[in-house]
């Protein structure tokens, strides 16, 4: 049986200086940790009400070197428990602001404000919404942006997956062994997933693809009921007890837009990696504008941002 | 068999080394028509041995049934952890996957040397001037719902007129469907209102104090209703 030992972080309502805060729970976040604590630098790492980030929600990961196979939740937990043996301190609170003040950053979570000498956003990035009638209504009623969450409500149900990259491929693989039958929509013709992926979901027993088709509305009264799509044929009704949405996903960037440069798609805007347009603000992983959205890039960011901090400190 | 690893156990002595005072553990379970009773009292019998602070005790809601009725012990298997004084904080199914963490944070926050809470969320608890109950609907492969059941958790410990039930969703399927529960976390208020996810402490009182307030008639979701009505 497999037994979580992480504990869940408390809040905290203090106020004091360090020369280093990191912002988010996920892999990069989890990375600078380790490197700064490694690195002797004064710092607390505010991870969010998801800790883990994302990648705690992936079922299977595949694709992290040395490891053939692992659940998301697993290998952030061994990212945080390799971070705090090393002495990683860290604070459940989201940052709600992020203000230059002098030669310093001033920060505030939910109940606690730091002044920072140098700060490392990794935030990440949260599922996008589609926007489409019905979706916001049906949250948590049959809409679902968390398979491994909420895949075990819908055993035996009908299920409609939207996307048709790496994450909605993945999620859809995951929930097929719940559901009865399982329709994923994807706007164009071939999935952006890796081929591996893409294959695997193409030979699934009870999956079907319906290409070229996007969600229009969904449909229900307490829950979820069906949808509307858009298909190459004109507009079609189908019933569907759930709809699971992988559309891409939105930077967790709100808090520091008038800190640095941010992208027109909110993504902070990077040079060398990790810099931004602020020479005492870093960025690593999902939230930054480069180009590939792994794991391992991810952990690759934290430890190069936590590296240059380090740098500009001696 | 075990159903704590070698490596299990070593990690939880150690996170129970933070214990300054005793914890008692109630363990409600039964062998009739509850087929997770048995893993729940195994999991519990081998924590117990991790720690002297750790105080476990096992009862049958049915040959225990005054004990069951004083601490208002409604399903099983039940788990109920307080400093002796009272049985406010429940959790109901079995604390596999991160309902483990969930579990082992409130045994912690009970008998460790840290109040958890903010200054905010105590002020609020403290002007408290009615019952409120939490149940924390969750799965064991929910990673953010450690979160809002530590919550709940806190919030009854700390307060006498709170009452927190962490509830495994896929265990008790009927309370599931009475409260409509298609995803996790879910916490519901007084059996009214509810709150989607896992959300600060902030919000989590300002969402409380509006929804109690004002007192909506019907299911409402707090978050929405603070978004709507400009909270």
């Amino acid at each position: 049986m497999d037994l979580k030992t992480g504990l869940v972080g408390s809040g905290s309502t203090e106020s004091r200086e360090l020369d280093l805060v990191i912002a988010g729970g996920g892999p990069a976040a989890l990375a600078a940790a380790l490197y700064a604590a490694r690195y002797d630098i004064d710092h607390i790492v505010l991870e969010s009400y998801q800790p883990g980030g994302q990648a705690a929600l992936t079922a299977v990961i595949e694709n992290y070197p040395g490891i053939k196979t692992i659940t998301g939740g697993d290998i952030v937990t061994a990212m945080k428990e390799q971070a705090e043996s090393w002495g990683a301190v860290f604070e459940m609170a989201s940052v709600l602001s992020a203000e230059p003040l002098k030669d310093k950053i001033q920060i505030k979570a939910d109940s606690s404000t730091y002044m920072a000498r140098n700060l490392i956003i990794a935030t990440g990035a949260a599922p996008a919404k589609l926007g489409v009638p019905g979706e916001e209504k049906f949250y948590g009623r049959g809409v679902s942006y968390c398979a491994t969450c909420d895949a075990p409500f819908f055993r035996d149900a009908r299920v409609l997956v939207v996307g048709g990259g790496d994450s909605a491929v993945k999620e859809a693989l995951h929930l097929s062994d719940f559901v009865s039958e399982l329709v994923i929509v994807h706007r164009r013709d071939k999935f952006r997933a890796e081929p591996y992926l893409a294959d695997k979901l193409l030979s699934c027993g009870n999956c079907n693809v319906m290409w070229n088709t996007t969600l229009k509305e969904i449909k229900g009264d307490e829950s979820v009921k069906g949808v509307i799509l858009n298909t190459p044929e004109g507009e079609k009704e189908m019933k569907f007890d759930g709809i699971f949405m992988y559309v891409g996903r939105k930077p967790a960037t709100e808090p520091f837009a008038n800190l640095i440069e941010l992208n027109d798609n909110g993504t902070v805007r990077t040079h060398n990696i990790v810099h931004t347009s602020r020479e005492n603000v870093f960025a690593a992983g999902d939230v930054t504008d480069n180009d590939l959205r792994q794991i391992v890039t991810a952990v690759s960011d934290g430890a190069r941002a936590a590296s240059a901090v380090f740098d500009k400190l001696q | 068999m075990a159903i704590l690893s070698d490596s299990d156990a070593a990690e939880v002595t150690k996170i129970f080394g933070a214990l300054v005072r005793d914890v008692h553990v109630k363990v409600y379970t039964q062998k009739l028509e509850c087929p997770t009773c048995t893993d729940t009292e195994t999991i519990l019998r081998e924590l117990d041995g991790l720690s002297e602070r750790l105080k476990v005790s096992f009862l049958n809601p049915q040959t225990d049934s005054e004990d069951a009725r004083k601490d208002g012990v409604e399903r099983v298997p039940a788990i109920i952890v307080s400093d002796g004084t009272h049985s406010r904080v429940k959790f109901y199914g079995t604390p596999s996957g991160y309902e483990f963490s969930s579990l082992l944070t409130t045994i912690i926050d009970t008998g460790g040397s840290e109040e958890p809470l903010t200054e905010g969320t105590i002020q609020f608890l403290s002007d408290l001037d009615t019952d409120i109950l939490m149940q924390v609907f969750v799965t064991p492969t929910c990673p953010h719902c450690p979160g809002a059941a530590v919550l709940a958790s806190r919030m009854a410990r700390y307060n006498s007129r709170v009452r927190s039930e962490v509830i495994e969703a896929n265990e008790f399927p009927e309370l599931s469907r009475k409260f409509r529960v298609q995803g996790v976390p879910r916490t519901i208020v007084n059996g009214i209102f509810y709150v989607e996810g896992s959300i600060s402490e902030t919000m989590m009182t300002d969402a409380l104090k509006k929804g109690l307030e004002d007192a909506p008639s019907e299911e409402t979701n707090l978050l929405d209703y603070l978004r709507n009505e400009g909270g």
